[in-house]
C-alpha cells in the first residue's frame, strides 16, 4: 500500500548524487558553499529546499590507531510518516496525503503559518524564506493556476517524493540517480519485505548492529513510508530513537486548559458572590 | 592495523561483527546539529499569545460578573468592550506573521479538529461574532445605536457563549505550543494550557479594575477584580514553579540562562510577587492600582515571549529532542 524510499546506508557510498539530483529536478536554490568541517558534510540538515542529505559519521574503530576509521552515510529524507506531525498539524488542508500514500504539501495552498515547522518530530519541514523564491511545478492534476506553478516563498517546503515523476510513471529523482541502490523505491510492503531480509543478511555476515528505522514501529508515529536501515544507534544519524506524534498532546492539553478554565470561573463565582449593592 | 575487509561487511563474509560497540557510548549526536527546527515566530505571535489571552478572559469575565445590578453591569460592560476592541486588533496581529498573508483565509477552507491552529481560528471567528453581537447590544444600552438593537445582549445569552469561547480562545494556544515537538512545550502539555489561562485572567482582572479606577467605579467591584487577579496570579505562580521541577533537563531553556532570568524577573518576581505586594499597601490611591495592573501586564507579555524563545532554544538542543517527552 503506497510507494515509499528503503534506504539501506550500508550501501552509500556518500557520493550526493541524490542531492544534486532532488536539487536539479526540483529547481531548489542552492545551499551555498559553506565549508563545515564536519567530515564531508557540508549541507549538515534537509531545509525547505534540501530535501535530501547525506550525513557523514566518521567513528574510530581501533582504539590502538586513531587513523582507522569506520564510515556511516545515510542519505536523509523526508519519512512520509503514517502519522504525520506536519500534516495533523496544517491548519488549512495544504499538506495532505496523496494517492501514492505520501505526505505532500500543496504550495497554492499553503499560507505559510509556520505550524508545520515545529510540529515535524524529525525536524524535516520548515519555511522557505521570500527571496528563495522557486519555480515549482507541482500542478499536476490539470490545474493551471499560476500559483501552483509559480511560488515564491513564505510557504513551507520538504520532499514531494517528487510526486510529479511518480504521476508519470518515472522514479523520484534521488533513487533514479543513487549508483549503488541505496536509496530504492518502490511500494512500501515490498520494500519492507526487501529490507528485513536485507537485515538478516548482514547480522549473519556479523553486522550485529544492523536495524531497520521505521518498520513494525510501536511509536505515535508508526511506520515511515521513507524507512532506513542503520547499522548504529539512531542519534548517530540524528534521528529521535522514539519519535513522538505531537497531536498525542491535545487531549490532555485540551482537559488541562478545560479544568484550568472551570476552576478560575468557580473561583470568580465565589468572589463576586454575595451580591446586592450596598 | 585493521584491514579494510574487516571494517567494510559488504566486502567480506567476515565483517567486524563479536558484536562489541564500536564506539565509545559517549559519543552522542550529529556533530551536535540541531534535530529539530526552529519555530519561526516573531513579535506578533507573541503579542497575539497575550493579547488573545486578555480578550478570551474579559469574555469569561463578562460571564463571571453578569448584569445582576448597576455595579456588575458596568464591570460587565468594560469587559465586553474589551472584547470587541482585542478582536477587532488580534486577526491582522495573527494575518501578519503569515509567509503568505494574502492566503489567510485559507484557514477555513477545512474544518479540522486535529488542527489545533485550525481549530483556534474557528473559534476566533466565533468569538468575535458574539463579542461583536455583545458590543452592538451594549452599544444600544449605552445609547449610541437604536433601542431595539438592545435584542443583542447584553444578556445571559450573550455573556455565556462569550465566557465559553473566551476560556477556549485563552485556553488553545497553550494546547497549540504543546502539540508539536518542541520538547520545552511538549513536557508542559498538562502546565503550559493552565498556566497561560491563569496569566490571561489575571490580565484580564488587573485591566478591569484599572478601567473601572479610570472611571472611578465601585470600589467594592474593583476589591473583587483585585481578589480574582491575585487567585489567578497565585495559581499561574504555584503551576510555573511545579512546572519547573517537573520538566527537568526538558525546562532548561526556560528556566536558566537568559530567558529564566527574564521569567523570574519580569513574570514571577515584578508581575505576581511585585503587583500582590503592592495591591497589599496600606494606601488608596488609584495610582496603586494603575501601577499593579501595568505589572500584571507586563508580566503576562513577557510570560508568552519567554514561551516562544525557550520553544527556539529547545528546537536547537539535540539531547533533548533525541528522548521526545511523550
Amino acid at each position: 500500500m503506497g510507494n515509499g524510499f528503503f534506504t539501506d546506508t550500508t550501501l552509500c557510498i556518500g557520493c550526493k548524487a541524490c542531492e544534486v539530483a532532488c536539487k536539479q529536478w526540483n529547481q531548489l536554490p542552492s545551499d551555498g558553499y559553506e565549508f563545515t568541517a564536519n567530515s564531508y558534510d557540508n549541507t549538515m540538515a534537509l531545509g525547505a529546499t534540501t530535501w535530501r542529505h547525506v550525513a557523514f559519521v566518521e567513528q574510530p574503530v581501533d582504539e590502538h590507531d586513531p587513523t582507522v576509521n569506520r564510515w556511516l552515510m545515510m542519505s536523509d529524507v523526508c519519512k512520509h510518516c503514517t502519522n504525520a506531525g506536519c500534516l495533523e498539524a496544517c491548519p488549512t488542508g495544504a499538506i495532505m496525503r496523496n494517492e501514492f500514500d505520501d505526505v505532500f504539501i500543496q504550495p497554492d495552498i499553503c499560507n505559510g503559518c509556520g505550524y508545520c515547522v515545529p510540529s515535524c518530530p524529525f525536524g524535516v519541514v520548515d519555511l522557505i524564506p521570500h527571496q528563495h523564491g522557486i519555480a515549482t511545478t507541482f500542478a499536476t492534476d490539470g490545474r493551471t493556476n499560476d500559483d501552483a506553478v509559480q511560488s515564491h516563498g513564505g510557504i513551507a517546503g520538504k520532499c514531494t517524493l517528487c510526486y510529479d515523476r511518480q504521476k508519470v510513471g518515472f522514479d523520484p529523482a534521488c533513487a533514479k540517480a543513487c549508483p549503488t541502490e541505496s536509496i530504492q523505491f518502490g511500494d512500501v510492503d515490498e520494500l519492507k519485505d526487501r529490507a528485513r531480509k536485507r537485515v538478516e543478511q548482514l547480522q549473519a555476515r556479523g553486522v550485529a548492529g544492523a536495524r531497520l528505522y521505521g518498520v513494525d514501529e510501536t511509536t505515535s508515529v508508526g511506520d515511515l513510508n521513507a524507512f532506513f536501515l542503520l547499522t548504529d544507534t539512531p542519534d548517530k544519524y540524528n534521528l529521535p530513537e522514539r519519535p513522538v506524534l505531537p497531536s498525542t498532546r491535545q487531549r490532555p492539553g485540551y482537559t488541562s486548559a478545560a479544568l484550568a478554565a472551570g476552576a478560575l470561573a468557580l473561583a470568580g463565582f465565589a468572589i463576586f458572590a454575595n451580591g446586592k449593592t450596598e | 592495523m585493521t584491514a579494510l575487509r574487516d571494517i567494510s561487511p559488504d566486502a567480506s563474509g567476515r565483517g567486524v561483527g563479536d558484536g562489541a560497540p564500536l564506539v565509545p557510548a559517549a559519543v552522542v549526536g550529529y556533530y551536535d546539529q540541531p534535530l529539530l527546527k526552529r519555530p519561526h515566530w516573531e513579535a506578533s505571535v507573541k503579542i497575539y499569545l497575550f493579547l488573545g489571552g486578555i480578550m478570551g478572559c474579559s469574555g469569561l469575565l463578562a460571564m463571571i460578573v453578569g448584569d445582576g445590578d448597576p455595579e456588575r453591569a458596568r464591570v460587565a460592560r468594560n469587559a465586553r468592550y474589551t472584547s470587541i476592541v482585542l478582536a477587532t486588533v488580534c486577526p491582522p496581529v495573527l494575518i501578519s506573521h503569515l509567509g503568505r498573508p494574502e492566503r489567510f483565509l485559507n484557514m477555513m477552507r477545512v474544518f479540522k479538529t486535529k488542527s489545533v491552529m485550525n481549530m483556534g481560528v474557528w473559534g476566533l471567528l466565533a468569538f468575535s461574532g458574539v463579542a461583536g453581537a455583545g458590543a452592538v447590544g451594549q452599544l444600544a444600552r449605552d445609547g449610541f445605536l437604536p433601542r431595539w438593537m438592545r435584542i443583542l445582549g447584553p444578556t445571559w445569552a450573550v455573556n455565556v457563549p462569550l465566557g465559553l469561547l473566551g476560556a477556549f480562545i485563552s485556553g488553545y494556544t497553550g494546547v497549540l505550543l504543546s502539540a508539536t515537538a518542541i520538547p520545552v512545550w511538549g513536557v508542559g502539555k498538562r502546565h503550559i494550557p493552565a498556566f497561560s489561562l491563569c496569566s490571561g485572567v489575571a490580565g484580564a482582572s488587573s485591566l478591569a479594575s484599572a478601567l473601572l479606577v479610570l472611571q472611578g467605579g465601585s470600589e467594592r467591584m474593583q476589591h473583587k477584580l483585585v481578589a480574582l487577579e491575585r487567585v489567578a496570579a497565585t495559581a499561574e505562580f504555584a503551576l510555573l514553579q511545579h512546572f519547573r521541577a517537573y520538566a527537568g533537563d526538558f525546562g532548561t531553556p526556560m528556566f536558566a540562562g537568559k530567558q529564566g532570568k527574564r521569567l523570574s524577573t519580569w513574570t514571577m518576581a515584578i508581575g505576581i510577587l511585585g503587583a500582590t505586594a503592592i495591591e497589599a499597601l496600606p494606601v488608596r490611591s488609584k495610582w496603586k492600582s494603575l501601577l499593579s495592573a501595568a505589572m500584571t501586564l507586563t508580566g503576562g507579555y513577557v510570560l508568552r515571549d519567554v514561551l516562544i524563545e525557550a520553544g527556539k532554544d529547545s528546537a536547537d538542543d539535540p539531547k533533548a529532542a533525541f528522548r521526545q517527552p511523550e
